[in-house]
């Protein structure tokens, strides 16, 4: 209510682009905030001891001297929030301490399989994507025709098939049975920089994500196409003789899109999600086994980190999405929240 | 496109059958069960046979006998789940549609921020503090960390009604928020979050199947859908297809019937003729 008020008092003052985006970046930032401060308080819930978990085993070597110093070093001996207060310098110096299960600092084992996650994650992410749009708009076009229907069937099913049980499927077909694909990992011994064996172990993983979401997010193209060609502008458009498939693949995939983008900023922590369980299933070493097996050995500096990092990614996705928005919608936009009733300028 | 209403279409007939079935079968597995769930047999990996309808595991128990006895817990704790979030969602959201703009934008913030940890992640997270668990505790790990969605359709329905005359109406006279909430509110935004919280039975049935696949859900003497495929790895390499495939077929069978029951609740509005 204020901010129409305000922008009819000043009509002339508008934010600029990168005053928005640096307002996205605020608050972006303070989501992170908020996102370390609970998982801090969450892994210090857990039972154990803090100063094992910061160094390792060689705590059980230590004279109790040493662990008193060592404890006032880390700031146990203070309050919780003071303690979240050093993590978080720590942290932005770049440290999170030591990995108990891999002995070596938690930058480093992220570091080393991040980049596999990446892969898998974007190409599983494209691979969605592109034949959704395609499949959306091909069913929109003959809605109500048998293909039509068998989408959403289809989307209900493969939605519905966890995603750990499809990859356990594909591995008994075309790994086991036919020896088609490797069961799993993500390049064999020794061959870590052959570009074609590592597509090759990508194959199935990347296909369990694709298989699990491309029909939800077909269907959803779908139906945003098919809520589009209820309005007057199609039939504008026909009337003008434009031919129907340029008409939906011209005009309302466009105007779906402003539509698409929220979707497709959602489904980053989706498909990140789909790519953690498969990667478990398939012993990608990933960001995902990463996680799972810290959990498993309470491992709780990587798992920490795993969850701020999937956090600040997706964070980030949200707000690429925003600008997104912004560019391509004008109504997107934060000074034009009332643009259809203020001005057409 | 011109269904009859009122009548339900074969599918969601045959969906709440299985339903029914599996759900009777789970809550009579003792009676039901030719075996125990733990109990160990002569027969080691056998394929579906008379004696083992289902077949056995590498440790010689019986599959059929397992997946009856795990249904209690996937559904269980399926159940339990969901109604947590829809608990935790509907307050959130109608406190949060209800509240001033600051407020409601602190709270949708909060629930934005945490669905953008993948809720798998989470649930990992939270099942590592709490250790291994039982129905009780897993079912509120998946409970608590699934209702950010729903709470947000509920809080966007709250908006909506809270704008209409009848609710301006009850607070002119004085009425409480849990008054107008109880009265007004919720009947309003029921059907909306119908569907997602039958949905969310499905999502957190699989949730609970993922982490006991992981090795994260229930104690290994605990059996669910779930925990009997995390012995899939064996079965892999003996080549013991209906380890894995049976107890798969079932839980997808279920979860597929959940969804197209909550496709059947919630109902379509769009105009019905294209201008296409």
């Amino acid at each position: 209510m204020n901010s129409r008020i305000e922008n009819r008092k000043n009509p002339g003052i508008r934010r600029s682009r990168v005053g928005a985006a640096a307002g996205g970046l605020v608050r972006g930032l303070f989501l992170l905030l908020v996102l370390s401060l609970v998982v801090f308080f969450l892994a210090r819930a857990c039972p154990g001891d803090p100063l094992r978990s910061w160094y390792g085993d060689g705590v059980d070597r230590l004279s109790a001297a040493q662990k008193e110093t060592m404890r006032r070093n880390l700031g146990l001996d203070r309050s919780l929030w003071m303690q979240y207060g050093l993590w978080l310098r720590n942290l932005f110096q770049g440290s999170l301490g030591i990995s108990l299960k891999y002995k070596r600092p938690v930058t480093a084992v992220l570091g080393s399989v991040a980049g596999n996650t990446a892969i898998l994650g974007l190409l599983a992410y494209v691979m969605t994507f592109l034949p959704a749009f395609r499949i959306g708009s091909s069913c929109a076009l003959k809605e109500g025709s048998r293909k039509d229907r068998r989408l959403s069937r289809i989307a209900v099913v493969t939605g519905n098939i966890p995603s750990f049980f499809l990859g356990l499927l594909l591995i008994l077909f075309f790994a086991v049975k036919i020896r088609l694909f490797p069961t799993g990992g993500a390049y064999s011994y020794g061959m870590a920089h052959s570009l074609p064996d590592r597509i090759w172990h990508l194959v199935l993983p990347c296909a369990v994500l694709v298989l699990e979401h491309v029909g939800y997010y077909g269907l959803m193209v779908r139906n945003l196409l098919v809520e589009e060609t209820r309005k007057d502008y199609v039939l504008l458009h026909k009337s003008q003789g434009i031919p129907r498939e340029k008409i939906l693949r011209k005009y309302c995939m466009k105007n779906i899109l402003p539509g698409m983008i929220p979707a497709m900023t959602m489904a980053v922590p989706h498909i990140l999600g789909g790519t953690y369980v498969v990667e478990m299933v398939f012993g990608y070493p990933g960001l995902g086994t990463l996680a799972f097996e810290s959990a498993l050995y309470k491992d709780f500096n990587v798992l920490m980190a795993v969850t701020l990092l999937t956090g600040a990614l997706v964070i980030f996705c949200n707000m690429l999405g925003e600008v997104l928005s912004a560019a391509i919608d004008p109504r997107m936009r934060d000074d034009a929240a009332d643009f259809r009733e203020v001005d057409y300028e | 496109m011109n269904k009859k209403k009122n009548r339900l279409g074969p599918g969601v007939r045959l969906s709440i059958t299985l339903l029914a079935v599996v759900g009777i079968a789970s809550l009579l597995a003792p009676l039901l069960a030719p075996y125990g769930p733990n109990e160990m047999g002569p027969a080691i990996n056998h394929a579906p046979s008379a004696d083992h309808l289902f077949g056995t595991d590498s440790m010689g128990r019986d599959l059929l006998s397992r997946i009856l006895y795990g249904g209690r817990a996937s559904l269980c704790i399926g159940l339990m789940a969901a109604a947590i979030s829809t608990g935790i969602a509907m307050v959130y959201g109608s406190i949060s549609g209800m509240s001033r703009r600051w407020v409601d934008r602190g709270l949708m913030g909060f629930a934005d921020l945490m669905l953008s940890v993948p809720q798998i992640l989470i649930v990992v997270f939270l099942q590592a503090v709490f250790g291994k668990s039982g129905y009780l505790s897993l079912a509120l790990s998946i409970g608590v960390t699934g209702w950010m969605a729903m709470a947000r359709i509920i809080r966007n329905e709250v908006r909506r009604i809270r704008e209409t005359d009848y609710v301006t109406a009850a607070r002119m006279m004085g009425g409480s928020f849990g008054y107008i909430l109880r009265k007004h509110l919720l009947p309003g935004f029921l059907p909306a979050v119908l569907y997602a919280a039958v949905s969310s039975i499905g999502a957190a049935m699989m949730t609970e199947a993922t982490l006991s696949f992981m090795g994260l859900g229930l104690p290994v003497a605990e059996v669910s859908w779930g925990s009997l495929l995390s012995d899939s790895q064996n079965a892999l390499l003996s080549g013991s297809w209906w380890i894995i495939l049976i107890p798969g077929i079932v839980l997808i069978g279920t979860l597929i019937a959940i969804a197209a029951l909550g496709e059947q609740v919630r109902k379509g509005n769009t105009r019905l003729h294209s201008n296409l």
